[in-house]
């Protein structure tokens, strides 16, 4: 019930942005359905460089992080690379996107920290060269920066789903069969593995062909790609342009939809090609080489994050920093201390839409939860597959395609740019990772327990309260921290439904990357990546204290 | 024959179990009995090469007449059974047993390998059948099929009816035992049920511990 009273919000959305996109806005004069918007629309200057960057980031970050990441469980699983890369999992999808690109910007521009490295001794540059290495017109750094932040979502996607798999056996039964560890992997697991986090890849492909924040950070400029065309159009002043911006929006989900289809038939190809392959019973592999490269993409992908949160460390820091020296001529802490000052109301907004909306998706989600437990018991089957496909819906839909029919439905209802309204939006894109973060632990909770503290005081409310949520607490916890940051990350519903009039250290991070002070800019990027941080610390910490005297509890 | 001398198996600097010799002949279907947790699983994991890292291996592991401690997993030429029958999922029953095949033999022999096997297995015509449409009982059948098309020189078995019913249970076990018999390998079989056990050298861990 609470997916589809969500999903309504997304209906609706999309409803009123294909209306407008058909020329039908009666609020500002345009009361006839017309296809003109179109037509302006595939002959605006520079459409197809735009059509063609958004689908070689979109797409290519898309098949390039899936294929890295198959690539590290096949060559590197349970390696001492793989440990390494374990543990850099959680702060690698704790920084948030924004905050990331930022950091690579400054890691990999012409100006930046790796040419500074490198300079003048390597290069002979004793200027930034005047090369556009970031900001290209095929949007090919943004498929990089997309990739990097990818891979990491993929991997955690991955491991939730080999849970499923009984990963160590299944190697065994393989290996006793004569295969070598990487063929098992390639040949057994993987294509199990796949059909389990197919849903994230869409999710990933909807995301990359339709970013906003990212693309303006990384992305080309002139033309920039679909969607930061589309977010121009819909911020213009003249009304007209919302029309032609509906009919972009459109344009990226229908690309989306057809991207979906083309994965879809590049799976049946992949697997119709290979059938054979996998059963030819050629057990030995000719990949040594592969495993050397995947352990190297394990360094650069904790690498270039490391690089990233330091860079942006060392440019907050900063007052004087010429090209090419390697390190600040003079530092200072005084962007820390006008940052203090500044990013109060940004950082409360956050903070405050970032708490309600995740508390709230936990007590919606455990309420799901706790229905399915109920429907359970009175005999009645949960059709899990088709509550996956509605929990994964507001990811599968680029958020500019319908966000623009929210915002104008709220106009109407006189709902836009109230904080409520704006806690709402972002419940809208915190709730499926809440639900998909926590509900596996949840369902597999033991019931049994529940029942006898049930038997024990005699109300199922205070086993509930009493047993079940404490045992469950740093799972709750976890997810909550995982939607906060999720929330922290929203820059399109914060624009849209806020109507403008909440900044948050997102909104600010990128509004000033685009032409302030790196120092300045650091700093904002910071925050941003310290916020969500702090929340994960505590979620991991507050179990660990509480249960300090439960053995069993410090798992 | 499969050979095991002074075996011992430690965690943390502690044996699970005292010191285990054992010699399994061809066509032998030797037991191992024990409660849950005094390493039955653990030793098998050992012979086949599968160990996990906490533990330590001391002693040796022959199989007709060659050491095969040093050699990984998949040149052990053991085959192995679990009490879950593992089959792959994105494969039909043709090409689960299929994958079992040396890559060398021609499509049309290995058609008729599977055939034949699935024929003794009382399996005829399950060729194209997703694993999913199979009862516990086939799909067990089917498991043993694929670890000895694959040509062990042993098979361990861990408790592999353990999640059989009583009925199926039976019936699994006589076809497991014939066909491993009928082979000539030697086998190990790993079980907390004295049941399961067939006749022969039943070693109980329970007992051997310190």
């Amino acid at each position: 019930m609470t997916l589809v009273c969500f999903l309504s919000a997304i209906v609706i959305g999309l409803i009123s942005t294909w209306t407008q996109a058909f020329g039908y806005m009666p609020s500002i004069g345009f009361n006839h359905f017309s296809v003109i918007h179109w037509i302006r629309l595939f002959s605006y200057p520079g459409f197809n460089s735009s059509l063609i960057a958004t689908m070689i980031s979109g797409i290519g970050a898309t098949l390039l992080a899936f294929i890295f990441t198959f690539f590290l469980f096949a060559f590197s699983y349970h390696n001492q690379f793989w440990r390494l890369l374990d543990q850099a999992l959680a702060p690698l999808l704790a920084v948030p996107h924004a905050a990331f690109a930022i950091g690579f910007l400054f890691l990999a521009a012409p100006s930046g920290w790796v040419l500074r490295l490198l300079s003048p001794g390597l290069t002979g540059f004793v200027v930034p060269p005047d090369w556009s290495l970031m900001k290209d017109a095929y949007g090919i750094s943004l498929m990089l920066v997309m990739v990097l932040k990818e891979i990491p979502f993929l991997i955690l996607m991955s491991l939730g789903a080999l849970g499923r798999i009984d990963v160590r056996r299944s190697l065994a039964v393989g290996r006793s069969l004569g295969y070598e560890t990487v063929q098992v992997w390639i040949k057994i697991i993987l294509p199990q593995l796949y059909p389990k986090i197919r849903l994230a890849l869409f999710a990933v492909l909807a995301y990359s062909l339709s970013v906003v924040d990212l693309a303006l950070l990384v992305g080309p400029t002139a033309p920039p790609t679909m969607a930061v065309q589309v977010f121009r159009w819909f911020n213009d002043p003249d009304f007209e342009y919302r029309l032609l911006g509906a009919a972009g929006a459109t344009l990226i989900l229908l690309l989306v939809v057809s991207s979906i289809g083309l994965l879809y038939l590049l799976e049946a190809g992949v697997k119709l090609i290979f059938r054979s392959w996998l059963i030819n019973g050629q057990r030995r592999s000719r990949f040594f080489l592969f495993s050397t490269l995947s352990n190297f993409l394990v360094l650069a992908l904790v690498g270039v994050s490391i690089g990233v949160i330091l860079v942006l460390l060392v440019w907050s820091f900063t007052w004087r920093w010429q090209f090419p020296d390697f390190l600040p001529a003079t530092w200072s802490t005084q962007f820390w201390r006008n940052g203090v000052l500044q990013i109060g109301g940004p950082i409360w907004n956050t903070i405050s839409t970032g708490i309600t909306a995740s508390f709230l998706a936990v007590i919606l989600v455990i309420g799901c939860l706790e229905n399915e437990i109920l429907m359970l018991k009175r005999g009645l089957k949960t059709n899990t597959t088709k509550i996956l496909w509605l929990i994964y819906l507001p990811l599968l839909i680029p958020q500019i395609a319908f966000l623009f029919g929210v915002q104008v439905t709220l106009v109407i209802l006189r709902l836009d740019g109230i904080w409520l309204s704006l806690v709402w939006s972002h419940l809208l894109f915190v709730l499926p990772y809440v639900f998909l973060s926590l509900g596996p632990i949840y369902r597999s909770y033991d019931q049994r327990i529940t029942d006898v503290a049930v038997t024990l005081c005699r109300s199922p409310w205070q086993a509930f309260l009493k047993v079940k949520l404490p045992m469950l607490m740093r799972p709750v916890l976890f997810s909550a921290a995982i939607g906060f940051s999720v929330s922290v990350a929203q820059y399109l519903p914060t624009l849209f439904i806020g109507a403008g009039r909440f900044d948050t250290i997102t909104t600010e991070a990128v509004n000033l990357a685009s032409g302030s002070d790196r120092r300045i800019v650091s700093v904002y990027a910071l925050f941003q990546l310290l916020t969500p941080l702090m929340v994960f610390l505590s979620a991991l910490f507050i179990p660990r204290f509480y249960f300090r005297q439960r053995k069993g509890m410090q798992i | 024959m499969l050979k095991l001398e002074t075996v011992q198996i430690y965690i943390d600097g502690r044996p699970l179990f005292s010191s285990l010799s054992l010699e399994i002949k061809p066509g032998e279907i030797a037991s191992i009995m024990g409660p849950s947790g005094c390493g039955k699983s653990t030793l098998l994991s050992a012979i086949c090469g599968n160990l996990a890292d906490v533990f330590v291996l001391s002693g040796d592991v022959s199989l007709n007449e060659r050491t095969i401690l040093a050699l990984p997993m998949e040149k052990r030429r053991i085959g192995i059974l679990f009490q879950d029958d593992l089959l792959f999922p994105h494969m039909n029953i043709a090409e689960n047993l299929a994958f079992a095949l040396p890559s060398e033999m021609e499509k049309p022999e290995k058609k008729e390998k599977i055939r034949e096997a699935l024929m003794k297995a009382g399996l005829s015509g399950f060729e194209k059948r997703d694993p999913e449409t199979l009862s516990g009982g086939q799909r067990a059948r089917v498991s043993l099929l694929r670890s000895l098309l694959a040509e062990p020189e042993a098979i361990l078995l861990d408790e592999p009816f353990s999640k059989l019913d009583q009925e199926l249970k039976d019936q699994i076990r006589s076809f497991v035992f014939e066909t491993i018999r009928s082979m000539d390998i030697p086998a190990l079989l790993v079980s907390h049920d004295h049941r399961d056990c067939p006749q022969g050298q039943i070693i109980n861990l329970a007992n051997q511990g310190e």
